[in-house]
């Protein structure tokens, strides 16, 4: 690589994508405990092997820099073995050093992340489905759970235990500015706590490859006050009016064959329940944010927007897709 | 190693966007009479097939149809041919008419499939679907 080429992977654009390290949906930014720990260990990480890294550089450069100086010199045929003997012994040690640190730091972490935290816990039941995430309340009213999607609040400074089911293929489960990755395989209970302490709205991904809308499997993430997270759950409990007008095909009509609206005819359990999508803040698991436009089209043509949805386009009228749109939207 | 500019620019042509088919399959329609060569292409795919079985949980048809019992429906798949099965899903069911074709023709498909299977192979087929949701008693994915 000449001067020029090297000049240019350091000029600003280079570094552009860095911007991209912080935000809603990264690790460099934690908003949890467990997050904080990951968080951590990838510091201690990048400090221990970035100084090795750099003291092997400097020694390479200093031997190079010495052999030209000394190539006019005759060869050197008995080196110094006392000297080698002993930079070779420290070498060693400080290798020791640095690989025990590294592993007594992923120890900690470790234990931190597995360590029993149920009895305070929160459970959350998340069920991955191809392309979207069933999310479930136990209702503190009563015995039952309440059921939304796509849309994960917690409370701050709680610990929540995230049950994780599937119910087809293999997905993961990753809200990365909270906590780590946990797979979520289907016949078997995975579980993942996660204490997240700082409010805001964060962005969750299915982190593992599931099938052609794996990249439209996203969730939103939004850490509560345990005040907000009260109210938000008393008001996800409360059932929905029934529609009226065009609307009822919702609860009459095709859409009643997957989906439930609490209070009305519509049971369906095939696909997210819909009380109170008007609420959330996307449409189809991350694919368009929330407005009476975008659940317009979703209706309409589900699989020009996100091809492969098991969700069908149904046989509705115009009018009858636009006034079920505005039922749904004014489900806060 | 040098990256010339224009090498850089060459890459961007690959930037134009996929042509997709996002209509389905085959045509949305009722099946056209007996001799229907939609049928063959739903009855003899495995996807169709397992698609059709996971309706069938979604939409209940167990709580009726469930393999073993009175309402088993392997006869009625070896008996009868696709658009017959699909009339009468369509036509003899009050909720037929709340499903899109695609998804009748699916479980139609399902339907003729089940008395080409083995009992085992049945049975852990019911028992993978069960783990589908289905109604208000579903407590949730297999675990």
């Amino acid at each position: 690589m000449d001067g020029r080429a090297a000049m240019r992977l350091l000029s600003p654009a280079f570094f552009i994508p860095l911007a991209a390290c912080a935000g809603r949906q990264s690790p460099l930014a934690p908003a949890g405990l467990q997050a904080e720990w990951q968080h951590w260990l990838l510091m201690l990480m990048f400090w221990v092997c970035g100084i090795v890294y750099a003291l092997v550089m400097a020694l390479l450069g200093v031997s190079i820099w010495r052999g030209r100086h000394r190539l006019a010199a005759a060869p050197e045929t008995s080196p110094d073995d006392r000297r080698l003997s002993r930079g070779l012994g420290l070498w060693a040690g400080m290798i020791v050093a640095g690989l025990t640190i590294l592993i007594l730091g992923s120890f900690v972490v470790e234990r931190e992340l597995a360590g029993e935290r149920r009895r305070e816990a929160l459970v959350v039941r998340v069920t991955g489905q191809q392309w979207w995430w069933r999310i479930q309340y136990r209702d503190p009213a009563g015995t039952g759970w309440i059921e939304t999607a796509n849309e994960l609040h917690l409370p701050a400074g709680r610990t929540a235990r995230i049950e994780l089911g599937s119910v087809d293929v293999i997905h993961s489960f990753w809200v990365p500015n909270v906590a780590g990755k946990m797979d979520v395989i289907p016949g078997r209970a995975n579980a993942i706590d996660v204490t997240p302490h700082r409010v805001g709205w964060f962005r969750g991904q299915c982190a593992e490859f599931c099938g052609a809308q794996h990249a439209h499997m996203a969730f939103d993430v939004k850490v509560d006050t345990p005040a907000e997270f009260a109210a938000w759950l008393a008001a996800q409990a409360r059932p929905a009016p029934a529609p009226s007008g065009a609307a009822v095909v919702v609860t009459n009509g095709p859409c009643a064959s997957c989906h439930t609206i609490r209070g009305t005819a519509a049971r369906g359990r095939a696909g997210p329940d819909l009380t109170h999508v008007g609420g959330r803040r996307s449409v189809a698991a991350g694919t368009l944010p929330m407005s009476r436009g975008a659940l317009q089209g979703w209706i309409a043509q589900p699989q020009a927007l996100k091809p492969g949805t098991l969700m069908p386009a149904v046989a509705l009228t115009g009018a009858q897709i636009d006034a079920v749109a505005a039922y749904l939207e004014s489900r806060k | 190693m040098y990256f010339s500019p224009a090498a850089l620019l060459l890459a961007l042509t690959a930037c134009e966007k996929e042509a997709r088919v996002i209509a389905a399959d085959q045509p949305q329609t009722s099946p056209r009479g007996p001799q229907d060569p939609r049928a063959a292409a739903y009855e003899n795919n495995a996807y169709q097939v397992s698609q059709g079985g996971r309706y069938f949980s979604w939409y209940g048809c167990g709580r009726c149809h469930a393999s073993g019992s009175r309402g088993d429906l392997a006869s009625a798949g070896a008996r009868r041919d696709l658009p017959h099965l699909y009339a009468s899903i369509a036509h003899g069911h009050t909720s037929g008419a709340r499903i899109p074709p695609e998804q009748i023709w699916q479980l139609a498909g399902y339907i003729r499939s089940l008395p080409r299977i083995d009992p085992a192979r049945r049975k852990r087929q019911d028992r993978d679907l069960r783990g589908e949701p289905q109604g208000p008693t579903w407590t949730g994915a297999l675990r």
